[in-house]
């Protein structure tokens, strides 16, 4: 590899990153434009370009947009929130409770941004009905929302790159990640019920006409609402079952997503135009970024560099990668830390005798949970601010980290002792 | 942005459905389109293209007022045309300011009529006196019309020959 091309790479994915941090420009636009620099320089070719690209991620993100939209478009979401804050009788400490609930199982199925889409709106309704401050609850639906979605393959970007590049399927997240997120969700939610227990107090009138909303009203289509959910289940057994019949995850939501358009008929143009398009092609360009200092050598160098730092030890390399990777995250944006990490980690990993899989837990869970810290440490956590906002309620950047952080360590903590007990 | 649309858009479905609505909501495309016929007078229109063919045009100057409900897009444009072609022509009387000043007045005196019977209890004769008010004015206008020479004849009027 000549000289000029390595520093021209090196350059070229310092730059980009430190445009996608500054946020300046849109993510998506640097991101590919940056890859097509990589390319027009010849640090890497185009096809090595493409082939950097992990389809797998591409495919399972754009599979379960396509099923998330349409099942969206049924109204469900609402018929749920609107029924589990009847069931809670209108007691805001315990909607509050419901809606974490509600958002954590949502985001172990949905990405996190859909979720924070379908929750925060219904919530806004409700809390004006209960003539209710809606930030506490937008608060533990970005946490819930967060956690929840670290529990999966599916749940998060991250999890859905780290299972993508090592073959950790559906299963093996559900098995190592869930109780840890199951523990982390209890203690959130019942400590963010006591910091806020006094402003989730609402009068018997506003109770009284939440009580009379119908929740059978926001189904808008039962038809739809059937075919969905059934298709939802199968690819979610699809994904349970993913390594017994050796189908990818990304084939499994692909397939469910055309049998969905298939059976509901409905426009494909009509669901297409709403998939995340600059969600996508942002992981496509960051794919070749980092691709291309994969080709230059430079993952390998600073693999070697964490080895001899670390001595080759799992349980400090592991220690380091949680720690680290929760601070980075709850700050920048975790989607390119961790689209770096992977190759990193994979090279680091190769020809270990050891098993790395407690490093990868290390890798998710940093970077999942790391976001819970700071009003911008997810795009989940933006989105929601800036709905609240529009609905004049500000999360001002402090008033949040003061309790999210906090938290965002305690859960940090817990999730190294389960992996020093379970793994290390 | 497309999110932000997403929220607002799924808080009012929820609202207007918990109010008995029945709510269908239609993507599409919202135009408008400002034309400066002369120097005193703008005209503006909008209008929502969407593909279920069912397009309303509604003028927003000089003074509100719905145009028609369509079933062809195509039909949108002409209508712009005519109607900008006549208010050019009509840029040209003396009288536009007072025209433009009565149609306001008519406008207004619908917002009025809606308020006294939304918020009053109003009798019987008051509405008989207003229709008749109203039937003085609807003859005043078409014997206008029969005394005065025409000035467009690129389509026939809408509502005239009617009366």
């Amino acid at each position: 590899m000549p000289t000029e091309h390595l520093v021209m790479g090196i350059l070229i994915f310092i730059l980009t990153y430190i445009a996608i941090v500054s946020e300046k420009i849109h993510r998506t636009v640097i991101a590919v434009f940056g890859a097509g620099l990589m390319i027009l320089f010849h640090v890497l070719t185009q096809e090595e370009a493409f082939s950097k690209i992990d389809f797998n991620t591409l495919g399972l993100l754009i599979g379960m947009m396509v099923i998330v939209n349409i099942i969206r478009q049924t109204g469900l979401f609402q018929y749920l929130a609107i029924k589990s804050a009847k069931l809670a009788k209108g007691e805001p400490t315990k909607i509050l409770l419901y809606f974490s609930i509600l958002t954590a199982v949502a985001s172990a199925l949905l990405d996190n941004v859909t979720t924070i889409l379908l929750v925060v709106p219904v919530t806004l309704v409700i809390c004006d009905t209960l003539e209710l401050n809606p930030i506490p609850f937008i608060i533990a639906e970005i946490m819930s929302s967060n956690i929840g979605g670290a529990a999966t393959l599916i749940g998060d970007p991250p999890n859905i790159m780290i299972g993508g590049e090592t073959g950790l399927n559906f299963d093996d997240f559900i098995v190592n990640l869930l109780p840890l997120m199951v523990v982390v969700f209890i203690i959130t939610v019942v400590i963010l019920r006591f910091l806020f227990r006094k402003s989730l107090v609402s009068n018997e009138e506003s109770k009284k006409l939440m009580l009379s909303f119908d929740e059978k009203k926001a189904i808008t289509d039962h038809k739809l609402l059937r075919k969905s959910l059934f298709i939802l289940a199968i690819t979610i057994t699809g994904f349970v079952l993913s390594e017994l019949i050796e189908v990818p995850s990304a084939s499994i939501a692909m397939f469910g997503a055309a049998s969905l358009l298939l059976i509901s008929k409905i426009e494909p143009e009509e669901v297409l135009e709403k998939i995340e398009w600059t969600t996508i092609f942002f992981f496509a360009g960051l794919f070749i970024l980092v691709g291309s200092l994969e080709v230059l050598g430079v993952i390998e160098f600073f693999a070697a560099k964490i080895l001899d730092l670390t001595g080759g030890s799992i349980t400090a390399m592991t220690m380091i990668i949680l720690w680290a990777s929760t601070f980075l995250s709850s700050f920048l944006d975790n989607i390119p830390y961790v689209a770096t990490m992977v190759p990193l980690v994979t090279t680091i990993s190769e020809g270990a005798l050891q098993t790395y899989e407690p490093v990868w837990w290390a890798l998710s869970i940093g970077a999942c949970l790391g976001g819970t810290g700071t009003i911008i440490g997810a795009s989940a956590n933006v989105v929601a601010r800036g709905i609240t906002e529009k609905h004049g309620y500000k999360i001002s950047f402090f008033g949040y980290m003061k309790i999210a952080f906090p938290l965002m360590l305690l859960s940090i903590v817990i999730a190294s002792v389960y992996l020093l007990v379970f793994y290390l | 942005m497309n999110r932000y649309i997403e929220s607002e858009s799924s808080q009012h479905v929820m609202k207007l459905v918990q109010m008995g609505g029945d709510v269908k909501v239609v993507s599409g495309k919202l135009f408008y389109v400002e034309f400066q016929v002369s120097e005193q007078l703008e005209v503006a229109y909008v209008y929502h293209l969407n593909k279920h063919n069912k397009f309303f045009l509604e003028r927003t100057k000089p003074y509100p007022i719905p145009v028609r409900e369509f079933d062809s897009a195509d039909a949108i444009c002409d209508i712009i045309k005519i109607d900008v072609e006549q208010f050019k022509n009509a840029a040209n009387s003396h009288h536009l300011e007072k025209f433009i000043d009565i149609n306001s007045e008519f406008h207004n005196m619908i917002l009025t009529f809606e308020d006294l019977f939304l918020y009053y209890n109003v009798d019987h004769a008051t509405f008989e006196r207003i229709q008749q008010d109203i039937d003085d004015i609807h003859k005043r206008i078409n014997d206008a019309k029969e005394s005065a020479s025409r000035v467009y004849f690129g389509k026939e009027p809408d509502y005239l020959e009617d009366k």
